[in-house]
């Protein structure tokens, strides 16, 4: 005979599985910062070679938008903060 | 052996040592705008310019963006505020800038463009140049090209190139 799993576990686990979900980074495009700029400030935050910090940059440009970073919820904090720290347009969401 | 490049607003003397070679006139415009911006940060939140220099972080949720603004906003102003001393330093001083100063410099002219692009509602492949001489936006759109400038030789010197 199966038993009725308690409806209360259900949501527990659910949203621990919502807890583990990573994080992610985006910077969106603006029409102020400069694309050398923002190139550089990628490659003085993340460690990114030159190659991986402009092809981002590109990314936000004509895409309107890149994801720069991912990983927990802290971490994703931190990286916006250092972005907005440089003036970079960045949000964070939950990776679906 | 490398050949010495045309001496530029920001100059590399030596390892770690950067030369600000402005004018006077330019460094008190600057010192002023740096004071400017001082009070731009202390304005209330609901101000566009205040708005381009604290974004939102959780675009898509309210409520945990109010609870990151509550914890990291003032800790943002305090670095803005760090980074503001630093420059006025700089502009005041005949001394080459380290590396760590010249950062700051590129980080306060970022956030003066920010301000003054919001304020000029720079949109992307508009041309400044457009703007006519007898309008009162005119000495801003210079002053905008002007901070792009040097910014752009700012990152130049610290990329190493």
């Amino acid at each position: 005979m199966t038993q009725v799993a308690d409806p209360d576990l259900i949501e527990k686990i659910d949203e621990e599985v919502e807890q583990d979900k990573p994080w992610i980074v985006l910077v969106w495009n603006d029409p102020i910062n400069l694309m050398s700029y923002v190139s550089f400030v990628f490659q003085k935050l993340f460690g990114y070679s030159k190659e991986k910090a402009d092809e981002l940059m590109l990314d936000v440009h004509e895409k309107g938008r890149a994801v720069v970073s991912s990983g927990p919820r802290e971490r994703a904090e931190l990286d916006v903060f250092r972005l907005h720290e440089h003036g970079l347009w960045a949000t964070m969401q939950q990776d679906s | 052996m490398r050949r010495k490049r045309q001496s530029g607003p920001i100059e590399q003397i030596e390892i770690g040592l950067f030369a600000l070679n402005l004018t006077a006139d330019e460094r008190s415009t600057l010192l002023g705008f740096v004071d400017q911006l001082n009070e731009v940060i202390a304005s209330p939140a609901d101000d566009p310019r205040v708005r381009r220099l604290f974004p939102t972080a959780y675009h898509d949720n309210p409520e945990h963006d109010a609870e990151y603004q509550g914890f990291m906003r003032e800790e943002l102003a305090q670095s803005r505020r760090a980074s503001i001393d630093t420059v006025r330093s700089v502009l005041v001083s005949d001394e080459p800038m380290t590396e760590a100063q010249l950062y700051s410099f590129m980080t306060v002219l970022n956030s003066l463009r920010l301000v003054l692009g919001t304020l000029l509602d720079v949109d992307e492949g508009e041309d400044l140049d457009l703007i006519p001489e007898d309008s009162p936006a005119f000495g801003q759109a210079q002053l905008y090209e002007y901070l792009g400038w040097l910014l752009e030789w700012t990152v130049s010197a610290l990329s190493g190139e």
